[in-house]
């Protein structure tokens, strides 16, 4: 039975527009019960409505909440670092043959990532940091937030598999396992583009261990009910290393590796891992700029 | 033994609130730089625990001075604090253990820390703290531990969701 994260169905956008589209309650809690999720559908019961439909209002706000909440989950795992450990020696590789740098984090939430490298300044002036997402009040946050703290970034709305935001770079974290094995090969080959010389996913390690270490992390750093559920969730709709390097054999002009996969690294460590997409004439540059760490780079 | 009994119980419970302050910030503020922001959480942590050490210590020295026998009853109440000390102190040995490998260890490591460690003993805390309190007055038969190690219990526990409650219950 499929699994099903709670906030991929309360909220909903035209793909074609970017308009939202409202998603009736009942609809919602019916699809979690033809999946077997009873306590999904209580959490999406008690939801307020605006006569039959969600409230617009109260589900961004309670996906504001929530990215907020899981925004002290990527600081305790030191996501930051874990992507500035690869941007570093991948734009060093780059820099060489490029004057100008844009860096997208795609499907950014309220961008921590990108506004955690910006205030970090980890990774040189020059490079343009940029956020998107297709949840229009997640983008409206994360631009107060990176005002608020003046920070060099900005955010924009866009669809993953339609690109308008060109990148030297793309990124993203805890995004793959929001789309079925069977879209991933459009999503890798939306960023096989003209201009794109890599790109850097981050996801939940597909491993026994991480719907138990999910349940755990989530039920002692989360308050929201919808944060607990669709944390396990997450780590049981994560891809397994497999599926991941299948997919981005779709952007054909890349060469793909995952990055301490876990069978290679100690399972306990191994929460997050990247998929990495490069073009060959960057690898060997890349290789020779990550140094010791190039022997977590493992080809597909 | 009859100072450090309650000055030792009486540090844990001020550190551990303070901590407990902390916990109630998080998760509700996304901004990246945020330690004047938890400096005020763990400070009103403090302030909590402070309040909730005099709310347990007044009625006790009121107790204590209209007992026919104070100097008894005392020495039960350390008895009691003994007890609990031997439940507290060694998982808060394990938590200041794991807070420092946390700190030290290279990021991937510091990670394991989390999943073993410092997540589960968040989740295990109030076992714990109620455990202190069932194993401090075990085999007493005076009702003025039983009394203490209650209030106390429900005080250190109360910190965390009352601070949460009255400043970060919507993100900032």
């Amino acid at each position: 039975m499929a699994v099903l994260e709670i906030s991929d169905l309360v909220v909903e956008w035209d793909a074609r527009t970017g308009e939202r589209v409202p998603v009736r309650r009942a609809d919602v809690v019916a699809r979690l019960h033809a999946a077997g999720d009873r306590r999904a559908a209580r959490i999406v019961q008690r939801m307020p409505v605006a006569g039959e439909f969600l409230d617009p209002v109260a589900m961004d706000e309670l996906l504001v909440r929530v990215h907020t909440e899981l925004q002290r989950l990527n600081e305790e795992l030191h996501m930051a670092q874990r992507f500035a450990e690869l941007l570093v020696p991948l734009l060093t590789a780059i820099r060489a043959s490029r004057s100008r740098l844009r860096v997208v984090d795609i499907g950014c939430g309220l961008g921590f990532m990108v506004r955690s490298l910006a205030a970090s300044g980890v990774l040189g002036a020059d490079v343009e940091l940029v956020g998107v997402d297709f949840n229009r009040a997640l983008i409206a946050e994360a631009t107060r937030l990176a005002e608020d703290e003046r920070l060099p970034c900005t955010f924009l709305h866009a669809n993953a598999f339609a690109l308008t935001e060109d990148a030297t770079v793309y990124l993203s974290s805890g995004v793959l396992h929001h789309f079925a094995a069977d879209e991933l090969p459009e999503f890798f080959r939306a960023q096989d583009r003209a201009g794109t010389l890599a790109f850097i996913h981050y996801d939940i390690s597909a491993t026994r261990l991480a719907p138990l270490g999910a349940w755990l992390f989530h039920r002692a750093r989360m308050r929201e009910p919808l944060g607990r559920h669709d944390g396990v969730a997450s780590a049981l709709r994560a891809h397994d290393d497999t599926v991941l390097l299948s997919a981005v054999e779709a952007a054909a002009g890349m060469d793909a590796f995952l990055f301490e996969p876990s069978i290679h690294a100690n399972p306990f460590c191994a929460a997050m891992r990247p998929v990495v997409g490069l073009r060959p004439a960057l690898v060997d540059n890349f290789r020779h700029a990550l140094g010791r760490r190039a022997r977590g780079l493992v080809a597909g | 033994m009859a100072t450090a009994v309650p000055v030792l119980l009486g540090l844990l419970a001020l550190i551990d609130a303070a901590f407990a302050g902390f916990r109630a910030a998080t998760g509700r503020n996304a901004r990246i730089h945020k330690r004047p922001y938890y400096l005020l959480a763990a400070r009103r942590g403090l302030a909590g625990g402070a309040i909730g050490l005099v709310l347990v210590a007044l009625p006790v020295a009121v107790a204590l001075s209209g007992s026919a026998d104070p100097g008894t009853r005392y020495d039960e109440l350390v008895r009691a604090g003994m007890r609990m000390l031997q439940v507290l102190v060694p998982f808060a040995a394990l938590v200041v253990a794991s807070l420092l490998t946390y700190w030290l260890l290279p990021m991937r490591e510091s990670t394991f820390v989390i999943l073993v460690g410092l997540g589960p003993f968040t989740l295990l805390r109030p076992v714990v703290a109620l455990g202190a309190a069932v194993w401090a007055v075990a085999g007493s038969t005076d009702w003025l531990p039983w009394a203490v190690a209650t209030a106390a219990t429900a005080s250190v526990l109360a910190v965390e969701p009352v601070v949460h409650r009255c400043w970060y219950r919507a993100p900032v």
